[in-house]
């Protein structure tokens, strides 16, 4: 009759996976930016009439007043490159998201009109190109644009030179 | 009036599959390869306040005091103390849907003490009754499930 | 306590199965503006922001960097709690700590969840360890336990647990913060309803709801400065149980006993039916509600049941309990204990509107409830 339990030989171990399920919701205000990407190729930001800021991806608060903001205002599809980065790696997960081969760069382009930057990825662009303040502008995906950032494809360099 | 149209709400739906890899310890692996290897339960005595630990652990939750190796065997046999059955389906997280349970649950209090919560044999929810004797019935092939290796627990006779 | 506590703000948002017009900040900030305007100060007076959530069962993580937009905590001092059904009134005795130990003048503590879309009941599952998932039934199983557990061990018929129900809709009807308002004529009407997990009806138990709650808490210096109907807080309490051993109800001593008695004794509490006069108690089963009068000490071991038959516990009784419709009629799990606390509070001031119990109220204790059954109390007085 034994008194103490087997030991394991091996560390005892459960693995597996959970299955969560996600649901999102943008919101009234958030579905309206998505909206417009979709059907109108606009972008449209919230503006603080207080703090003369205009947000966009468009919050319904103002950060620097906690002001209510329902004042829509459309900002121009061209801004200027803040910073960048370029992603060389991504998981199997991260691609799906992106839609993109690696490897793509993005950043943060700080609309027209917009006092906030906006995060998206570059396209027709050489990598080795790319300038911090370069102007570029939004490329809205042709074919099928579902109510998502990506309706944008990419944002892609425009030149400064008068076109004749 | 012309007809407002309904507003759209935009939102995205998706499940996502979460690896979770738990590492049981050496007490709970013990407990668990003698499930597997013996089909044996085993619990634990804390030296300090005497009371019997299930599932076994290092240290004693009511005291605070180290177990050390005052190892036990709880046997297999024990008393319905509370039970229930799902009238609706209930999600599986492993799968990520919906499913009806096939068996009533129980809290199960073994004679030394200790509780589990683990499946009943008879459906029938009529032929239950708080208080009955239920005994172990094992997993006979592809045991090292962890408490799934005990199926459900069977009713037995009562105690004279 | 140290220092002296009090709650000037309360505030709620609307609560529904869905919301999608709200994304998560602005949903709480429903909740904070709410709150805001029932203390009359503005978001810069707020010190501290504290958010709480249980981050698996609405998926939502890192609320307190995630909702700066819609909590006010840009620029702030704050941090996120994240127990299990608790974490409404652990957020809130957090707060309540935080003006106590006199390193904060005003804290606003946010409670929210947004349960349309993640799986509360999944995740109670995958929180136990050992592949004990498979048998946990997320909460429901333990609550149908244990209400099997006390059919048998009183005379209690379902026809009580329906009583119940019918009294937290009749009360919700009365709130338009509630989540079900379901306008429910009889105990028959709940018996219609169909099985969840025997005996449980799906009436029985609580909703999965979104929405949030919002308190602003103050010490007693700028409580008297700024708000003319101060809440004290008298007392709270917190007792944990083991994860081991998920019985709920039952015989054998538990955190909600463990707790009240503590609190009781402080407080010289030794009569609580007559020296409290008003429960918020966090019940998510109709059947737990009768056995928390026991646990609380209102009525004898086994005896809840007979409250609710006398019809003590309604909103005119001599003993109000839930007179907001409680957990049955709204549970968006973060809020639900912070407005076990912020419902006891407009019981005190008076300014519950519709749903306003018809004795005076002077002495509220409101409880909460997580996970493995742990317990928190909370002891609001109009004056210390």
């Amino acid at each position: 009759m034994t008194t103490t339990p087997a030991k394991p030989t091996t560390p005892v171990i459960f693995a597996g996976h959970m299955v969560y399920n996600h649901r999102f919701e943008s919101g009234r205000t958030g579905s309206r930016f998505l909206r417009e990407l979709r059907d109108n190729k606009k972008i449209m930001g919230l503006k603080c009439p207080d703090c003369n800021k205009v947000y966009v991806p468009p919050r319904s608060t103002c950060k620097e007043c906690f002001g209510k903001l329902d004042k829509w205002v459309e900002v121009g599809t061209e801004g200027k490159l803040l910073t960048y980065t370029v992603l060389r790696v991504a998981r199997d997960a991260e691609k799906d998201v992106l839609k993109k081969q690696l490897p793509v760069a993005y950043g943060i382009i700080k609309l027209d009109g917009a006092d906030t930057g906006f995060v998206h990825m570059l396209g027709e662009v050489d990598l080795d190109k790319i300038k911090i303040g370069m102007r570029v502008k939004a490329v809205f995906r042709e074919d099928e644009r579902k109510g998502n950032i990506l309706d944008i494809n990419y944002f892609k360099p425009v030149s400064n030179a008068r076109k004749r | 009036m012309a007809e407002e149209k309904k507003e759209e709400f935009i939102g995205v739906e998706f499940l996502s599959k979460i690896p979770y890899s738990w590492s049981m310890g050496p007490y709970s692996g013990s407990l668990f390869t003698e499930m597997k290897e013996n089909k044996k339960i085993w619990g634990i005595r804390c030296p300090k306040c005497k009371k019997l630990l299930f599932p076994p652990e290092a240290m004693c939750g009511y005291c605070f005091t180290e177990v050390k190796d005052n190892w036990e065997e709880i046997g297999d046999e024990g008393t319905v103390v509370q039970f229930t059955k799902a009238g609706m389906p209930i999600f599986d997280i492993r799968k990520g849907t919906f499913a009806f349970s096939e068996r009533p649950l129980a809290n199960i209090q073994f004679d030394k003490g200790p509780y589990i919560m683990h499946w009943l044999e008879e459906k029938d929810l009529e032929k239950l009754h708080l208080g009955m004797r239920v005994k172990a019935v094992w997993r006979e092939q592809g045991r090292g499930r962890g408490y799934e290796d005990i199926m459900y627990f069977r009713a037995i006779e009562e105690k004279k | 306590m140290a220092n002296r506590v009090a709650i000037v703000g309360v505030g709620r948002s609307t609560q529904a199965a869905r919301r999608p017009e709200v994304n998560d900040a602005e949903m709480i900030n429903e909740a904070v503006r709410a709150a805001l305007a029932d203390a009359q100060i503005d978001i810069n007076k707020v010190q501290a922001v504290l958010t709480n959530s249980i981050d698996g069962f609405d998926n939502f993580y890192l609320g307190d960097c995630l909702l700066v937009d819609g909590s006010g905590a840009y620029m702030k001092s704050g941090m996120k709690f994240h127990t299990g059904g608790t974490v409404g009134s652990t957020g809130s005795i957090a707060a309540f700590n935080m003006v106590a130990s006199g390193m904060f003048d005003i804290v606003l503590t946010i409670g929210h969840q947004k349960q349309e879309r993640g799986n509360s009941m999944g995740t109670l599952c995958a929180a136990a360890p050992g592949e004990l998932r498979e048998f946990v039934q997320g909460a429901i199983g333990a609550f149908a336990q244990a209400a099997v557990q006390y059919m048998k061990n009183t005379n209690a018929k379902l026809e009580h647990a329906a009583m119940v129900r019918l009294k937290a809709d009749k009360n919700a009807c009365r709130n338009p913060y509630a989540h079900l308002r379901l306008g429910l004529k009889s105990i028959e009407d709940v018996a219609k309803s169909p099985t969840l997990i025997w005996p449980l009806r799906l009436l029985d138990f609580c909703p999965q709801s979104c929405g949030a709650a919002a308190l602003i808490v103050a010490s007693e210096k700028v409580a008297k400065k700024i708000s003319k109907k101060p809440v004290w807080v008298a007392d709270h309490e917190t007792v944990h149980e083991l994860q081991s051993e998920v019985v709920f109800g039952g015989d054998e001593e538990k955190s909600q006993q463990v707790a009240a008695r503590r609190l009781y004794k402080r407080n010289g509490i030794t009569n609580p039916a007559k020296d409290i006069d008003c429960f918020e108690v966090y019940e998510p089963s109709s059947w737990e509600e009768m056995y928390l009068y026991e646990h609380f000490f209102i009525t004898e071991h086994n005896t809840g049941w007979k409250l609710v038959e006398k019809g003590v516990t309604e909103l005119d009784g001599a003993i109000p309990v839930n007179p907001s419709g409680g957990v049955l009629a709204t549970n968006a799990i973060g809020a639900t204990a912070m407005l076990r606390i912020g419902e006891a509070a407009l019981q005190i001031r008076g300014d519950a509107g519709e749903h306003q119990v018809t004795k005076d109220v002077k002495t509220t204790l409101s409880s909460g409830l997580g996970g493995t059954n742990w317990t928190t109390l909370v002891l609001l007085k109009r004056s210390l």
